[in-house]
């Protein structure tokens, strides 16, 4: 069957772009959707004239998108009848894009990006245990739990999954769809299902995990608690974790 | 109670009481033909539910904003998950939402976890779920109504519908604010866990629990209202939302 997103994710990724970097802005989109898995391989993109027209940009920005995104091999344009482009998901590396993507970022902008989704994901964790009823309470367990069991790409998704039902346990739509759209596009750097050194030392893994659960279970207990300032503060020095992981690793990344 | 005087407070206790049944009530043509299709012999598939659309969107009206039926999972013969769920607010056209059904894709989000399914699979009983912000489906704040959809072999799902809190609110906070001005204080309307859908005051937001006192424990009670100095609670009749009246 074909594979579906998430409503809220397809709304993020077809909202309208600025105009300025239009052509990487639409690339970057579109590579991000690919490697998550939020366009399914083999599926067919919109026509270029539609793709423009949701993105909010020229076809010829979305051409020229495409191309990047050929050369990057993500996607695949047949001719002629039942032609199109199409998803190509690479199957043996699938966080070489990322990589490439934390390599190209800048510190400055993953500061900003890390600014934004403190700012969210904290007040969000504050309000959360103002309002969280004890079934909110449990779905959050139930959150932290996933992200002790889950490895890789599931583990990156428990991590957003878990960040999604605080914001919603805070009863705010605007902070959930904000919460969304960062996990849709620059946001979605924060949870890469890659952490510092693991590669090398294998046995990190399941240290990592525990460690991570460690986290997010102190965040649940603050929430059920009702202390709003533990639950922010432990949510902010989470995140500014996760930068610091991402920063190293950047670094290791960049051409000296 | 054999108290039949007119209470303060009976206006909106009818009409929560009315809108919620109304709800209820509309889902069962949807109802009968989700469980007349699982009756039918031979498995059932994703594509099946398919024929429940004229019955989905017939309920998209009034307050209801999205509605459906959500199987439960294995029920379908070809895919674990399945739904056919449709939304259409402001007399806009129907649309079929579609999210992640693969439980191995980056987006997948269970649905199983989320009480308008829980609770009518466990309880075999209807239930309102929220308000709550359902990023599921429209990223909105929402409240669920669904009721267990049973088969051959027990529960096989729910069907629902979706009021949006805002339109609750634009319905109901008309006869609030008369009720909190006649006893001069504030009027909300709370759920079963004692979160806020409606209020009169700022500071009982939409959203908010109401701490003050124990609602999670006095609904368990099954009494029909408490009255405490300065308080009153009171159930809007089978609907597991209550007034709660508080002066100020």
């Amino acid at each position: 069957m074909v594979r579906r997103m998430s409503h809220g994710a397809r709304a993020a990724l077809f909202a309208p772009l600025d105009q300025t970097g239009r052509v990487e802005a639409v690339t970057r989109r579109l590579v991000d959707a690919i490697t998550l898995g939020l366009l399914a391989d083999a599926e067919q993109l919109p026509a270029e004239t539609d793709l423009a027209a949701q993105l909010g940009v020229s076809t010829v920005t979305v051409r020229e998108a495409l191309v990047a995104l050929r050369q990057l091999g993500l996607v695949e344009t047949r001719r002629g009848r039942g032609g199109g482009s199409f998803v190509r998901t690479p199957a043996d590396s699938p966080m070489a894009p990322w990589r490439e993507r934390l390599r190209a970022v800048s510190l400055a902008d993953l500061r900003d990006v890390g600014d934004q989704y403190t700012a969210v994901a904290g007040a969000a964790a504050k309000l959360a245990a103002e309002r969280s009823s004890a079934d909110d309470l449990a779905r959050l367990e139930l959150a932290a739990e996933d992200i002790r069991a889950a490895t890789g790409p599931a583990a990156s998704r428990a991590e957003r999954h878990f960040h999604l039902e605080v914001a919603a346990a805070a009863q705010s739509p605007r902070l959930t769809h904000q919460e969304l759209l960062l996990q849709g596009e620059q946001g979605g750097l924060l949870w890469l299902p890659i952490t510092h050194r693991t590669d090398d030392r294998p046995d990190d893994r399941g240290e990592h995990r525990e460690a991570g659960y460690a986290v997010h279970a102190a965040i649940v207990t603050a929430i059920g608690h009702g202390d709003g300032e533990l639950a922010r503060k432990l949510t902010e020095e989470h995140i500014l974790d996760a930068i610091d992981r991402l920063v190293v690793l950047h670094l290791e990344l960049i051409d000296p | 109670m054999d108290d039949t005087r007119p209470r303060p407070g009976d206006e909106v206790v009818a009409q929560v009481s009315g809108i919620v049944e109304g709800v209820f009530a509309g889902l069962k043509p949807l109802l009968a033909a989700a469980e007349t299709l699982l009756a039918e012999p031979g498995d059932t598939t994703g594509p099946d539910l398919d024929r429940l659309r004229p019955q989905v969107v017939e309920q998209l009206a009034g307050l209801v904003v999205g509605a459906g039926f959500i199987a439960a999972p294995g029920l379908l013969a070809d895919q674990e998950f399945g739904f056919e769920w449709w939304t259409a607010s402001g007399g806009g056209t129907p649309t079929q939402l579609f999210i992640s059904l693969d439980p191995t894709s980056e987006y997948f989000l269970d649905y199983t976890r989320q009480s308008w399914f829980t609770v009518p699979r466990d309880t075999g009983r209807r239930h309102i779920t929220g308000p709550y912000v359902d990023y599921l489906c429209t990223d909105e704040y929402t409240l669920t109504f669904s009721l267990p959809v049973n088969g051959a072999a027990g529960f096989a799902g729910v069907v629902g519908a979706d009021v949006f809190v805002r339109e609750f609110e634009h319905t109901t906070l008309p006869k609030l604010r008369t009720l909190a001005m006649a006893r001069d204080g504030r009027a909300a309307l709370v759920n079963a866990q004692g979160r806020v859908i409606v209020s009169t005051a700022s500071r009982q937001a939409t959203g908010s629990l109401v701490r003050e006192l124990d609602i999670p424990a006095w609904w368990t009670t099954g009494e029909e209202s408490l009255a405490c100095p300065g308080t009153t609670l009171r159930r809007c009749g089978d609907a597991p939302i209550a007034l709660l009246v508080t002066a100020d």
